[in-house]
């Protein structure tokens, strides 16, 4: 190819390629806008409304204005049983400034019996819920316990960290740009 | 198909996509590094050093911008949380310990540019791939036939578009002509990469904005497809005289 036909070509593809970079252009803002509920950084945290094993009952929308790490665990997973007392001392450093931890038990796949015993033998102090039905793990699209999702102040997810144990500096850098 | 796919690499399992990528990618770099004038061993080393690089460079950064975390908790540098991560300080890294290893070894730029190509092409569709099993770099919303439906919304597949662009890529790449002056198979590769994403980029739903609406990723992509083309326009006067 010769050297004028090659300088009109790329400046063809550079010209097209600024036309498409404008006539592209979002007016509308990102897609997510923080409004459509999805598992996934950026969107709405799926809403729930789950009971403790007291019978309270806690719903995820009632808490904006606070920052939430939702934790979905297992009594059978390791990894889940490993992170407890890291998430509990976050929680205890954090939750004058507005930190709520929910730890939601994936109790239809666990040991309804087994989740009293092992969170009053790690003393653990923030809520634990039940998800009995498997419908809060549906919305949320568990794949790999643990999953954590670090909900802002507004209800729009932060982060996501699926698998584990989280490691302390992840869970306090996580928490402090949630907690902002 | 998808549906199957996402669940078998779902997360943390995708992780283990841009691993094979790489190593099919150095395997396919390994078989045209006589042709660059590079030896094998010196191209893994060069490979294995800057992956060295970006795993230490990724995980100290990371550490060092939130010292007072690490500070607290300084076993937490060792852990092997894939999360506790700066991917853009990484890349810088290897970036670097890649052109120090270079200089130390006298290897000339485009050559060893150009023997990587092959191992580059293969990451992006691992990068892909990876991108379609977590579900990032998802799609806008779409009323297309060919919508999946992602995250509350029927998206277009952005993923899949994403990985069709750089297998075609790739296989451009790796059938072209063999005689073109040094440095023109990775500038090639690099404006094909550019022109990619600044097209696909339109489709994307997760776009980074800036004024007037324009997404950063297309200004990026234009600036890099422009250089790359000046950079290709030069090599071949070069050759010329």
């Amino acid at each position: 190819m010769q050297q004028n036909q090659r300088r009109i070509i790329y400046s063809i593809i550079l010209l097209l390629g600024l036309a498409w970079t404008f006539a592209s252009a979002d007016q509308s803002g990102t897609s997510t806008s923080g409004k459509i509920p999805a598992p996934q950084q950026g969107f709405l945290a799926p809403d729930f409304n789950l009971k403790t094993p007291a019978g309270e009952s806690i719903k995820l929308s009632d808490l904006r204005g606070q920052a939430v790490l939702v934790n979905l665990w297992a009594t059978w997973c390791p990894p889940c049983r490993a992170e407890m007392q890291t998430i509990e001392k976050i929680y205890t450093e954090y939750k004058d400034q507005g930190l709520m931890v929910l730890a939601v038990n994936m109790t239809y796949q666990d040991d309804p019996f087994a989740v009293l015993p092992f969170v009053t033998e790690q003393g653990l102090s923030f809520p634990i819920l039940l998800d009995e039905t498997g419908e809060m793990a549906d919305d949320y699209q568990l794949r790999s316990l643990p999953s954590s999702f670090f909900v802002d102040r507004n209800g729009i997810i932060n982060k996501v960290v699926i698998g584990g144990p989280m490691a302390e500096a992840l869970l306090r850098t996580r928490v402090e740009e949630i907690l902002e | 198909m998808v549906s199957l796919f996402r669940s078998l690499f779902a997360p943390p399992r995708h992780l283990i996509l841009p691993l094979a990528a790489l190593w099919v990618g150095l395997a396919l770099a390994e078989k045209r590094t006589g042709r660059h004038g590079i030896s094998k061993e010196t191209l893994n080393n060069l490979v294995y050093y800057s992956i060295l690089g970006y795993i230490l460079g990724g995980r100290v950064l990371y550490a060092l911008s939130h010292f007072s975390a690490f500070a607290q908790s300084p076993l937490s540098l060792f852990s092997p949380n894939p999360d506790l991560f700066d991917p853009f300080a990484a890349l810088m890294s290897s970036l670097l310990v890649g052109f120090v290893y270079g200089q130390r070894q006298k290897l000339s730029l485009w050559p060893a540019l150009d023997a990587l190509t092959p191992f580059f092409a293969t990451l992006a569709i691992g990068l892909s791939l990876t991108h379609l099993a977590g579900g990032t770099a998802f799609g806008s919303p779409t009323n297309s036939t060919w919508g999946v439906d992602l995250w509350g919304a029927t998206r277009h597949p952005s993923q899949i578009y994403e990985l069709i662009a750089s297998l075609l890529i790739l296989g451009l790449i790796w059938f072209r002509k063999t005689d073109s002056p040094s440095g023109v198979s990775f500038l090639t590769f690099a404006a094909l990469t550019a022109a990619a994403r600044l097209f696909l980029e339109a489709f994307r739903g997760d776009s980074t904005l800036i004024f007037g609406g324009l997404r950063l990723a297309q200004v990026i992509a234009w600036i890099t497809l422009l250089a790359t083309l000046a950079l290709l326009e030069s090599g071949f006067q070069r050759e010329k005289s």
